[in-house]
């Protein structure tokens, strides 16, 4: 489990992997930027801040639902997550 | 036989050598005859249910989440659990994957009263050498589940010793099987200068290609401190690697400073078939790990017919014989991944000596015909034992 001992893994790819573990991995279980911080225990500005890293990146993709932007994890980010834990 | 393998990985999700390892086994296991089910996890695309080969296939939905990934895994245990329950078969034996899906086997053998195997592919202490409390846990998990397993599969000789002698394992519960490749899936006819020119190298130019994660178990940093010596000699030297892992930023920032960045080419993950193209097109494989159970990357480099040369660690040692089937090279020593290198590299004969004895070895030893009918075996001798039980 090369998650935790990974000193090198940059901040933005533990969120994703949080992110991935709450279970955000499909549009049916996007969440929006409030839920992730309640989840995370991160702020929301930190949480904004990796959400646009990781969209520019191609790991997280973004929906709206009656005008709320909600995030899930992309296939390519599901395997970025999946690297970590091999 | 009624056989149910309980992983958390399986194509289309991969993470590591397991996704592949039960697709193949299982798919062996159902030409033989057998009944076989897959219990694993979702992933966004594949249907919760699909037959695949004579494989039935039953994916669970991790219904709940949580940000730590140890409590993740048990809430995933229990989705899993559920559905080897609501598949409602009477499996006559149930099979397990490492650590990760172990709570799930050992829950189903008690409520199913069916004998368990555990396939332990590598283990925490051989990883990480449990520097953290997670590492302790997964340990311990690891533990309960050669306990648990009526028994234990391991791949190599180097694993049995490291199971038995850290978990206590009693040796005579512990069957060695190896891994395997489909031998046909490397047989292909690929565009050689086309595929190198797709990495940016050329046709006269030396490829030497690593294929795994960027991880420190794997050991790539000691390739990429080998680059000027191995570039000093051939200085037309291209380097491929392939694979993705937190260990990525530093392995590009150790080819910087030594000054050879411009030769390595990071190509992330790929798929499939172009791995099989970039093997078959490559002049060396090399596996630099410093921890290796088996090392199924040899046995493709040997299947698609590539000089191999690999540190003489763990199941590696095992799996490729020095001076016949690859060369050895000493495990955290840049020189000696060098030598290994310019041997293959600067001895075309040796090369294709070693190539040759490489596929025999592949086809005599690592079939996935053989390695089902010994896991059969292994079935057949626990449903004996259990009904005497």
């Amino acid at each position: 489990m090369s998650l935790y001992y990974s000193p090198n893994l940059p901040e933005e790819f533990r969120f994703l992997a949080m992110l991935h573990n709450i279970g955000a991995i499909t549009p049916e279980k996007a969440l929006t930027t409030d839920e992730i911080a309640k989840w995370t225990t991160i702020d929301i500005s930190t949480v904004q801040a990796h959400l646009g890293r990781l969209i520019d990146l191609g790991y997280i993709k973004t929906m709206k639902t009656d005008g709320t932007e909600k995030y899930h994890l992309s296939v390519d980010g599901i395997r970025k997550v999946l690297t970590f834990y091999s | 036989m009624k056989i149910c393998h309980i992983t958390w990985e399986y194509p289309p999700r991969i993470v590591g050598g397991i996704a592949r390892h039960v697709e193949d086994l299982t798919k062996a296991l159902a030409k033989l005859g057998h009944e076989v089910y897959v219990v694993t996890l979702e992933f966004p695309g594949a249907p919760s249910y699909e037959e695949l080969n004579g494989v039935k296939i039953y994916r669970a939905t991790s219904e709940i989440g949580h940000p730590h990934f140890l409590t993740w895994a048990l809430l995933f245990n229990h989705s899993l659990e559920k559905r080897v329950a609501d598949v409602g078969v009477d499996f006559d034996v149930l099979h397990v994957h490492d650590w990760l899906t172990a709570p799930a086997g050992i829950a189903a053998k008690h409520f199913l009263h069916r004998p368990l195997a555990a396939t332990i592919h590598s283990t925490e202490y051989g990883r990480s050498t449990l520097q953290s409390i997670d590492s302790f846990t997964i340990d311990s998990w690891e533990w309960w589940c050669t306990y648990e397993a009526d028994k234990v599969i391991v791949t190599t000789y180097s694993m049995r010793h490291e199971v038995c002698g850290h978990f206590r394992c009693p040796w005579e519960k512990t069957w060695i099987i190896p891994n395997a490749v489909d031998s046909s899936k490397f047989q292909v006819n690929v565009d050689r200068n086309g595929v190198r020119g797709r990495y940016g190298v050329g046709s006269n130019e030396k490829l030497i290609l690593y294929v795994g994660r960027l991880v420190p178990q794997k050991g790539v940093e000691f390739l990429i401190q080998a680059i000027p010596r191995i570039a000093s000699r051939f200085g037309d030297a291209k380097f491929v690697i392939v694979g993705d892992g937190w260990l990525r930023g530093h392995l590009e920032s150790l080819a910087n400073q030594n000054g050879n960045r411009w030769r390595v080419n990071f190509t992330g993950f790929i798929p499939d078939q172009e791995l099989v193209a970039l093997m078959r097109s490559a002049d060396v494989l090399v596996i630099p790990s410093i921890y290796e159970p088996f090392g199924i990357v040899a046995l493709e480099g040997m299947a698609a017919g590539v000089p191999v040369v690999a540190s003489q660690v763990g199941g590696l040692a095992e799996v490729v014989e020095h001076e016949k089937t690859g060369e050895y090279v000493y495990m955290r020593n840049p020189d000696s991944i060098a030598w290994g290198v310019e041997r293959v590299l600067s001895n075309p004969g040796h090369a294709a000596w070693l190539v040759k004895n490489g596929h025999e070895a592949v086809e005599r030893v690592y079939s996935w015909e053989a390695v089902a009918k010994k896991t059969t075996e292994l079935y057949e001798n626990i449903v004996k034992e259990g009904k005497r039980k």
